[in-house]
């Protein structure tokens, strides 16, 4: 089964086309990283495949569950982390996991909800709430969700931004277990060094069309 | 998706949420404090005008005040961009609905039961024997009120214009309840047979009833687009 099947599919602000009839496939086990200057559409894409906008044309399924449709359905294997966190600030963070996990149907038990924060380096903080927390100490909370929820389908917005040098060997690590599970990880970013490092495919999203990348292409500057 | 559970979490976040900062409940109580005061001393020279408008004042205080706490309810899903998430999760929205109308219905009946005796007090009314019937007039105003708003809250959030839109849609629709609960705390309060104002009982039923399930439907729509 493809993992994202992404047929003609375009987005316009009115007259403003964002991109035009693009079409890939990702499969499972793939970290497929999206790269772009600003203003290409990049996260209108990754907000298209994560259900919060519709495409102006085209279609795209998720494990072949319609990504229009069959919106419900996507949900329940998708996961994002975006550029806001998505997190309460009047709630710990151990409280925001279990919230999270709550409205996703899940009940994870107290120790692997430990696990998950120690995991991410947030354990000393599990008892503080959101507030108090750094943007970076935030997105590794965001990837806690994703310890537990285990997404057959990850999707990243920009996921080194407000990372340190540990925080971004986490975030790959974490991806790596997604792959190793034969989940798929979408990736949107700037930051190349980093994304290469786990990404097993990629595409250059410019003008409003998409080219796609060869592992090989991946690690050469030229194509940048 | 579990969708009892779902109900059950939406109100423990907004009332724990709600417990740390005090933010909805402390504006509202504030604003009724205030429009209590005004009305008390307007009507200070006159008691039998007041009495004849007291049901009308009250739930004029009341509906404001609601109105306040129903503004906050989606405002606080902006922070972080936590709307996304209930957008995106996959929990039925209904649920999410049905909880978000829980957790507003708390928050103003708390704001009523702690307001009515200041009402009582200022304007010396006689209500021993007329508790039960407005409590259950109180119950069934609110969650009409609540129902409705928590719906126009969701479509209003992400006006930058909310704080207007959201009374201006709102009470064109709340009119049947407000006229109905001021009738029928009116009928109550001065001590006439439940027959008397039975109807407007039977009227705020009927509207939560309706309000509740069409907003229950449209409520998806509304957070999905």
């Amino acid at each position: 089964m493809i993992a994202i099947q992404v047929s003609n599919l375009s987005k316009a602000y009115g007259f403003y086309r964002i991109f035009e009839d693009l079409s890939f496939d990702i499969y499972p086990g793939e970290c497929f990283a999206l790269f772009g200057p600003n203003g290409a559409g990049k996260t209108t894409l990754l907000r298209i495949l994560s259900t919060l906008q519709a495409p102006s044309h085209g279609q795209f399924t998720i494990f072949g569950q319609n990504g229009v449709s069959q919106k419900e359905a996507v949900r329940e294997i998708i996961m994002l982390i975006a550029h806001g966190s998505h997190l309460y600030d009047e709630l710990s963070a151990t409280e925001n996991l279990q919230f999270a996990l709550g409205l996703r149907g899940q009940s994870p038990a107290p120790s692997q909800i430990k696990r998950a924060l120690d995991r991410t380096g947030i354990g000393p903080f599990a008892d503080l709430k959101i507030r108090q927390f750094s943007a970076g100490m935030k997105k590794r909370l965001d990837f806690a969700k994703t310890i537990l929820a285990q997404p057959q389908l990850l999707l990243l917005d920009e996921p080194y931004n407000a990372l340190d040098h540990a925080g971004v060997v986490i975030t790959n690590q974490l991806i790596q277990e997604t792959l190793n599970r034969a989940g798929t990880v979408f990736m949107t970013t700037h930051d190349r060094d980093k994304a290469t490092q786990i990404a097993t495919r990629g595409g250059i999203l410019k003008g409003g069309h998409l080219q796609l990348l060869s592992p090989e292409q991946l690690a050469t500057d030229a194509v940048f | 998706m579990p969708f009892f559970k779902t109900i059950r979490w939406i109100v423990w976040k907004d009332l724990i949420s709600e417990w740390r900062t005090r933010e909805t409940m402390s504006s509202m109580l504030f604003f009724a404090l205030i429009v209590i005061l005004v009305f008390s001393f307007s009507f200070s020279m006159d008691q039998d005008a007041a009495r004849q408008l007291i049901a009308g004042i009250i739930w004029v205080a009341f509906t404001f005040t609601g109105i306040i706490g129903l503004g906050k309810s989606f405002t606080s899903e902006l922070q972080n961009d936590c709307l996304e998430s209930l957008q995106m999760s996959p929990a039925p929205k209904g649920a999410i609905y049905l909880g978000k109308v829980a957790a507003n219905f708390l928050f103003m009946l708390s704001v009523e039961i702690l307001l009515f005796p200041l009402f009582v007090l200022f304007f010396n009314l006689d209500v021993i024997e007329a508790v039960g019937t407005l409590l259950i007039i109180f119950f069934l105003a609110t969650l009409g009120l609540s129902a409705v708003g928590t719906l126009f809250s969701a479509l209003t959030v992400q006006i930058r214009a909310r704080e207007v839109m959201l009374p201006v849609l709102l009470l064109p629709l709340a009119v049947p309840v407000m006229i109905a609960a001021v009738e029928a705390t009116r009928g109550a309060l001065s001590g006439d047979p439940f027959s008397f104002y039975s109807q407007w009982i039977q009227l705020l039923t009927i509207f939560d009833i309706i309000f509740t399930v069409v907003s229950f439907w449209l409520f998806e729509f509304i957070l999905d687009s």
